[in-house]
């Protein structure tokens, strides 16, 4: 465990290292991640104008959601996004070998393969996000809360990995994948607004087809305090299920890569 | 007298770059002043081409023939100096001049990257407006003259180098340019496929009387085609005459080749006439300053029992090596 | 010139058809977008007694279908083109042809859109089935739409063309472009119906060209606009439209003259 831990220190590392050459990228970076935010903050804001509540959810707690998408959003753009991309990439030009050679397991060397450190920039905006939210919330938010928080956040980073390994995966048989890619980006876009509002076929397709939900939506149940136990409990059943479906998915994609038979 | 096709007088292009050092202070810094030098890419060239030429530019990296060339079609504007083809000012960049020329740059792609050629030449026929017959006329004679047959149905990603580099010339080629500027054509070509692009430039030459600038690496390309060449270093014109006036002017050495009976003696002594270049049974090659070529012969004539005795001039890369090495004079 | 056009048309069709599976993926943001912007207005509605600022849950409905295929129709995406072309040096061989590279990038429009309406206008009519909104049009307001989204697109596709400009001169295009897309996205009566917002930013709205090109035409589709406001309407359009010739007449020739400067 320690030596996994250790090689994904020394890729993150070295790709912070690479992305601090460039440091005008910062404040590119911090910048599209405030439009970003004043898209989700404005849109927000225009709609409690006219309302005082959005499918029983209080302006605040759609505030702390905006911070949890934000958040989740710079993770996956900082390591998930960009690894998965560069894997693809690597795959489609041949250049695969060094994951295969190293004395490491290839999917763990894969997947922090890339770091792009600027994205920061939006989780530290969705901390000040998040952070304005609780302030408004006050005593509602408890230990209770933080751990289910953070629990569902974990199950849901680990989720929506285990997502997107599946989808990369494919590009070892099917070439031309990388706009795959781009469905999630598409369907992420909802993440903005709580999952319960949207119709039936929409909210089965954001939970598990999509997994939308359980990234942000779910998390932010829990810190609001509108999470229960079984919902809970699927999200770490779910969890648990796709780390071990995507695991195995990749071995057997690596087998056929490398030539060896099934 | 004809109007040149080309003309050239004076011509200069000149970059600022502005120089930055790392660091995020530099960076500030940088926007209140910048520290810049000026690069001469081209530094007051003259020359014309008369229609129906073919002219080589000879040059290392960076010594300003691709921007020479880039500026005679138009895409850059001269920084100073007179620049007129066909009568035209290129950066005017005028729709008959457009008509007229066509510049082809090795490993550089006009051609759409997904569908077969033939649609791209077909869309280029449209837009050079050439009537049907013009067009099929002229396709049929480029297919022919390079080998194109079933090339051009096949998508064009999935075609080698070679055979794309043939395709894209063909498309450069359709509405009969008058003036002809190709860019390193052969580069990255097998022997065969720059033996038979050359063989075609050469016909299409011949055929329309178009005149051609060419700018190539490959001495062979400049040897076969050109009478004409002009040397260009560090943006300033070295020579502009016949190749074998080139190696007459800039060659310094002659190789001796002497053919010997057997029995031979050892090459050391060889020494003492010259450079020893190579030593082989029954054959000496030895290089010598061109202006003691005459006497060295006649030393080796008098002093060996020679079988035979060739004089010859260098190889013309190493000519072009030498005039290349030279410094800024 | 037509045969220009209907040559430039053929190719860019051939060429967009190799990538389809592409396209297809990309149209799912274009159809989800509005979609959810529509159930957040519509449970906004709902919880208001039925109806937003002059919006019903069927009228959020109309707005957003109607919405989703003006924009589709209207949009361009040529400023992320000609970062690639002059990045890639394929810009050269455009500027070397004695045609005006604009003409290609409205054919390239036309064969896009061409082909995507095959998939949008089912789309639509799916949503339209499942949402159930309103339609209520005057016959004379759906037949000044016609007019009105042709000049829509114009606007639309020359400012993002004089936009794309921006690539000579840098490379750094994405935050220029995505300030353009987010003020569209307030602006052009998106994020919200124009008549939703409040009245500061309705203000900005009416000063900025992008209303002219995604929410007016919609608004007109709708019913929602008095013979006088459509006639306001189509002047603002072509007052609009001759501002951003002007400007990217302008652009053009700097552009050109920095790329012949810098090396083509």
């Amino acid at each position: 465990m320690r030596q996994i831990l250790r090689i994904a220190y020394t890729f993150l590392r070295l790709g912070a290292l690479n992305e601090l050459e460039y440091r005008a990228n910062f404040f590119i970076q911090s910048f599209q991640a405030l439009l970003g935010l004043l898209v989700s903050l404005g849109g927000l804001q225009i709609v409690f104008n006219h309302t005082a509540d959005l499918g029983g959810w209080q302006p605040a707690e759609l505030l702390a959601l905006v911070g949890v998408y934000q958040i989740v959003g710079g993770l996956i753009n900082t390591v998930i996004n960009p690894s998965m991309q560069r894997f693809m990439e690597d795959v489609r030009k041949g250049t695969l070998d060094f994951a295969l050679t190293k004395p490491a397991d290839a999917q763990l060397l894969v997947s922090v393969r890339e770091f792009r450190i600027w994205r920061v920039a939006d989780i530290f905006l969705g901390i000040a996000v998040l952070v304005v939210a609780l302030v408004r919330l006050g005593e509602r938010v408890g230990w209770q809360q933080a751990s289910l928080f953070g629990l569902a956040l974990l199950c849901g980073a680990a989720i929506v990995y285990s997502f997107w390994l599946i989808l990369a995966t494919f590009s070892f048989w099917f070439v031309r994948v990388e706009n795959i890619l781009v469905i999630f980006q598409s369907m992420y876009q909802a993440g903005r607004w709580p999952v319960g509002i949207y119709p039936q076929w929409l909210r089965i397709t954001l939970t598990f087809i999509v997994p939308v939900a359980f990234a942000v939506t779910v998390p932010a149940e829990g810190l609001v305090g509108r999470l229960d136990l079984p919902a809970l409990a699927q999200a770490l059943g779910l969890a648990a299920a796709l780390l071990l479906v995507s695991r195995f998915f990749w071995r057997f994609g690596l087998r056929a890569y490398s030539g060896a038979s099934a | 007298m004809t109007e040149p096709a080309v003309h050239l007088d004076n011509l200069a292009k000149v970059y600022r770059v502005y120089e930055r050092e790392a660091g995020l202070g530099a960076a500030v810094r940088s926007l209140v002043r910048r520290k810049s030098h000026d690069v001469r890419a081209v530094d007051g060239i003259s020359f014309d081409v008369a229609p129906g030429e073919i002219v080589g530019f000879l040059g290392p990296n960076g010594a300003g023939k691709t921007t020479t060339l880039k500026m005679l079609s138009g895409l850059l504007h001269p920084t100073s100096g007179e620049v007129c083809v066909l009568g035209y000012e290129p950066y005017r960049r005028q729709r008959e001049f457009l008509r007229n020329i066509a510049l082809v740059m090795g490993q550089r792609n006009q051609l759409l990257w997904d569908i077969p050629a033939v649609d791209s030449f077909e869309l280029n026929r449209v837009i050079y407006r050439l009537s049907r017959q013009q067009y099929q006329e002229m396709l049929d004679e480029l297919v022919a003259l390079l080998e194109l047959e079933e090339l051009i149905y096949k998508p064009v990603r999935n075609l080698s180098l070679g055979e794309r580099m043939k395709c894209e010339i063909a498309g450069a080629l359709l509405h009969r340019p008058r003036v002809l500027f190709l860019d390193e054509p052969t580069i990255g070509l097998d022997v065969t496929m720059q033996r038979r692009i050359r063989r075609f430039v050469g016909e299409y030459n011949r055929r329309y009387e178009a005149t051609v600038l060419l700018t190539s690496h490959y001495m062979a390309d400049v040897v076969a085609l050109c009478e004409r060449v002009v040397v260009i270093h560090h943006g300033r014109l070295l020579f502009d005459g016949a190749l074998d006036a080139l190696v007459e002017r800039f060659a310094a050495h002659k190789t001796i080749v002497v053919d010997l009976p057997d029995g031979v003696r050892n090459g050391r002594a060889f020494a003492a006439y010259g450079e020893v270049l190579e030593e082989r049974p029954g054959q000496v090659t030895l290089r010598v300053p061109k202006a003691n070529a005459a006497r060295v012969t006649g030393q080796l004539l008098a002093d060996i029992d020679v079988l035979d005795l060739t004089i010859q001039d260098p190889p013309i890369e190493e000519v072009i090596e030498t005039v290349f090495t030279q410094p800024d004079s | 010139m037509r045969a220009i056009y209907q040559a430039f048309y053929r190719t860019s069709l051939a060429v967009q058809m190799q990538y389809r599976v592409a396209a297809i993926i990309w149209l799912l943001g274009t159809v989800l977008q509005p979609v959810i912007f529509l159930v957040v207005w519509s449970t906004v509605a709902r919880a208001e007694g039925g109806s937003v600022g002059g919006y019903t849950v069927a009228g959020f409905a109309a707005y957003y279908i109607t919405m989703m295929v003006v924009d589709h129709l209207t949009f361009d995406w040529h400023m992320w083109e000609y970062d690639y072309r002059v990045r890639e040096g394929l810009l050269s061989p455009l500027l070397l042809k004695p045609v005006h590279p604009i003409h290609g990038d409205i054919a390239d429009n036309l064969a896009y859109k061409s082909l995507t309406m095959l998939v949008v206008i089912p789309a639509a009519i799916l949503l339209t089935l499942f949402f159930r909104p309103s339609f209520e049009a005057p016959l004379w307001a759906v037949l000044a739409f016609v007019p009105a989204i042709i000049l829509a697109f114009l606007l639309r596709f020359l400012s993002a063309w004089t936009l794309a400009m921006a690539s000579f001169w840098t490379t750094r295009i994405q935050a220029l472009n995505q300030t353009f897309f987010v003020a569209e996205l307030f602006f052009a009566g998106q994020i919200a119906p124009l008549d939703l917002l409040p009245a500061p930013l309705q203000l900005v709205a009416n000063l900025l060209p992008f209303r002219w090109g995604l929410a007016y035409p919609v608004e007109l589709f709708l019913g929602r606009l008095t013979p006088r406001e459509a006639i306001t309407g189509l002047a603002a359009q072509l007052i609009w439209l001759a501002i951003t010739l002007v400007i990217l007449r302008l652009v053009w020739r700097a552009g050109l003259r920095r790329y012949s400067a810098f090396g083509a």
